[in-house]
């Protein structure tokens, strides 16, 4: 099913992360340009989905005002969860019309393609009915919440590589009271891999569970310019293959 | 002119959805496309546009409320066909604009450039691996699912902005093939491109082929264009028949059969010697009473002693999927073909309790009505394991699809002499083919071999119905 084109954003504001997204939606609801993997490296940053819980958000306004981070309420499925360093954050730009608009289909679909791609870590994670997401054991390392317009996916998923797991205590993530979390550090201890090998893998696993035959790495420079958008300042990260 | 807005089909496991926000207000107008709600499903949003120019007229399902596919969930009061309508409309859509793009954000550019060291992944390993790896299955895939060809199919070693310049300069794909690539493995990239332009010569406009064709010179027709040779205007090679209600429901069903239940059939053969000579015996003394014997009596009385010995076969899944619900009572669908107006598999009620004749009866009554249109709405549903005889038409064999939700369909066939060994001995028999078509997903595979073997015994050995039954 043609090229996946996968970019590694570099630290990306979640604003700007969220104003690529959207053009990029608009540019592959268009028919401009084909499917995407966004990469972003976001600062601490709070969202919220669209099925929120009330008490889930643990800390008060000063608290995360002291700490720099900021809450976005976005028009993804799910409730409150964190980002920020050590998380792999993946945004799948992708065309559901050609998978057969099948949302559920797509949430197993990206299920799948994250199981696989632990499973190359040496990690066995697994699917929990009803809790859409990666646990392993009964914690949980990888989160997801997507969005569709114009039957394009976006938002995506957020697997735990080795991020602070403090900070996930400032919400009850997911809604979820009692939740644990882990990450990839957390499980594999000396010598688990960092962010570079996690993503290059991840990347390489989605895609072919995916079912795309080709995968393409571009600058994030090339990411804005496609999306007709001019770069974020803090999104520069290059690219020695592109143009 | 009232439009309703009802949540449309998120995928074929998706049956419900939760409205979780309302974009527009009453009363606020919204153009053709543009988001109008959203409904969340599991853990994915979507954005559900607006059908229509209009006016949002009524909000029927507040936010918070799952409710069904297919519901209505508001109205939209359309704009009449006046000639202000769409200049309303577009003012409407430059006011909603700007949301979508918000302006830059000062304070990005605040933001440290520190993390600019992070590399980028190594695109020389990763991409080849993979893209060998996964090409035989993807490709199936792809040809399978992608109901609309995706915009590009070109040159997957060509970068997006590569393509949006082409797209933008009107490059082919067969110049760019001549760039002498400077990118790694000698990919195109954007500067070779823009070098390339800067001493392109065919212009970026329509290419020259485009121009419209000069219109067919009119005047004397050839002889052998003659209206004798044309095919006549009334004749028409192709019809279209739109469907009918009952065929609606029947193409609507075996989509759904075939997309919830883990169709798997297996196959098996009876000798039919004992049945046969039976119905031979029996078949004048029922005629007498009236009642016309067939073959399909036997195959009900088969069939229910071999769904109680296996009760989970007699069943249902439940509608989230989550649940086999089993049956104790044996209500049995029999598949009446009706030519012109479509299958329809009627059930016969409690047939545990009904001896051969009382079934021979009910068949003949429920199929005469079946063909007649006249069944009741009972006589169609709580259905609990079906049979389908293909062997009428002369079929010897088939894979049937479940009557969903149940769970397994007994396909009989036809009965034909055939030579098979007995005592070491070729012999004719009456031999005939029995299938099971089942849902693997509470089924399992031995079960259902299991299950169909004991029927086929059943007809085989009618005098077990005598000693187990």
């Amino acid at each position: 099913m043609s090229t996946l084109t996968l970019c590694a954003l570099g630290e990306t504001p979640y604003r700007d992360g969220l104003r690529l997204q959207e053009a990029l939606v608009r540019a592959r609801a268009d028919g401009e340009t084909g499917d995407w993997l966004l990469f972003p490296d976001h600062p601490p940053v709070l969202t919220v989905g669209r099925s929120p819980s009330p008490g889930a958000l643990l800390a008060t306004p000063e608290t995360l005002a002291a700490r720099g981070i900021e809450l976005f309420e976005v028009a993804r499925g799910g409730d409150i969860t964190w980002h920020g360093p050590g998380q792999l954050v993946g945004y799948p730009i992708v065309d559901l019309t050609a998978r057969g608009r099948d949302l559920h289909r797509w949430l197993r679909d990206l299920e799948e393609g994250l199981i696989w791609s632990l499973a190359a870590l040496g990690i066995e994670g697994r699917r929990v009915q009803g809790r859409t997401g990666i646990w392993v054991a009964e914690a949980k390392i990888a989160s997801i919440g997507v969005a569709v317009r114009r039957w394009v996916g976006y938002h995506g998923f957020a697997l735990n590589v080795h991020p602070d797991l403090e900070f996930f205590n400032l919400i009850h993530p997911c809604g979820l009271e009692g939740i644990h979390m882990t990450s990839v550090a957390a499980l594999l201890g000396k010598g688990a891999p960092g962010l570079e090998q996690v993503r290059v893998t991840t990347a390489g696993l989605l895609a072919e569970t995916l079912g795309y035959d080709a995968t393409c790495w571009v600058s994030a420079e090339e990411a804005w310019e496609v999306a007709g958008e001019t770069i974020a300042v803090g999104a520069s990260a290059s690219n020695p293959h592109a143009a | 002119m009232p439009v309703s807005i009802v949540v449309p089909q998120l995928g074929e496991s998706v049956a419900e959805g939760t409205v979780s926000k309302w974009l527009k207000a009453v009363g606020e107008r919204v153009r053709k496309e543009e988001p109008l709600v959203e409904i969340q499903t599991d853990k994915i949003n979507v954005e559900i546009p607006s059908p229509a120019d209009g006016t949002l007229g009524a909000i029927l399902v507040p936010e918070g409320t799952t409710v069904l596919v297919g519901t209505e969930i508001g109205s939209l009061n359309a704009s009449g066909e006046t000639a202000a309508a769409p200049v309303a409309a577009s003012a409407t859509a430059s006011a909603a604009a700007p949301a979508a793009a918000p302006a830059r954000a000062a304070e990005s550019a605040g933001t440290s450039r520190a993390a600019t060291a992070v590399a980028a992944p190594p695109a020389t390993q990763a991409p080849p691996a993979y893209a060998s790896a996964s090409s035989g299955n993807g490709g199936a895939r792809g040809s399978a699912l992608a109901p609309a060809a995706p915009v590009f199919t070109g040159d997957r070693n060509l970068s997006p902005a590569v393509r949006k310049l082409m797209r933008e300069q009107n490059v082919g794909m067969d110049e760019v093939g001549a760039i002498h690539g400077s990118g790694v493995a000698g990919r195109v990239t954007r500067d070779d491109l823009l070098e390339y332009l800067k001493n392109r010569t065919r212009p970026a406009a329509a290419p020259a082929g485009a121009a419209a064709p000069a219109p067919v010179a009119s005047g004397p027709r050839p002889g052998f264009m003659s209206g004798a040779t044309l095919p006549a205007a009334s004749g028409a090679r192709e019809e279209v028949v739109p469907f009918s209600r009952v065929r609606r429901v029947i193409a609507d069903n075996m989509v759904k059969a075939k997309h919830t239940a883990a169709h798997t059939h297996c196959f098996d053969e009876v000798d039919m010697s004992a049945i046969v000579a039976l119905k031979k015996e029996w078949a004048p003394r029922l005629e007498a009473q009236g009642i016309k014997l067939t073959y399909m009596p036997f195959f009900i009385k088969a069939s229910v002693f071999a769904l109680k010995e296996f009760p989970w076969v007699n069943g249902s899944v439940a509608p989230e999927g989550d649940a086999m619900i089993l049956k104790h009572y044996y209500n049995i669908g029999i598949a009446v073909g009706r030519d012109d107006k479509g299958l329809i598999v009627p059930n016969i009620k409690d047939c545990d309790r009904k001896n051969l004749v009382q079934l021979a009866h009910e068949v003949n009554d429920i199929a005469a009505r079946a063909r007649a249109d006249k069944l009741t709405l009972d006589e169609i549903q709580h259905g609990t394991f079906s049979i389908t005889n293909a062997g009428v038409f002369g079929a010897v064999n088939s894979a049937p699809v479940i009557n969903v939700p149940e769970v397994a369909i007994l396909g009989v066939h036809k009965i034909a002499e055939r030579a098979v060994v007995r005592d070491g001995a070729i012999v004719a028999r009456p031999m005939m083919n029995a299938s099971i078509g089942f849902d693997h997903r509470v089924v399992d595979g031995e079960l259902a071999v299991r299950f169909l073997r004991r029927i086929c015994e059943l007809l085989e050995k009618p005098e077990l119905l005598w000693f187990y039954a």
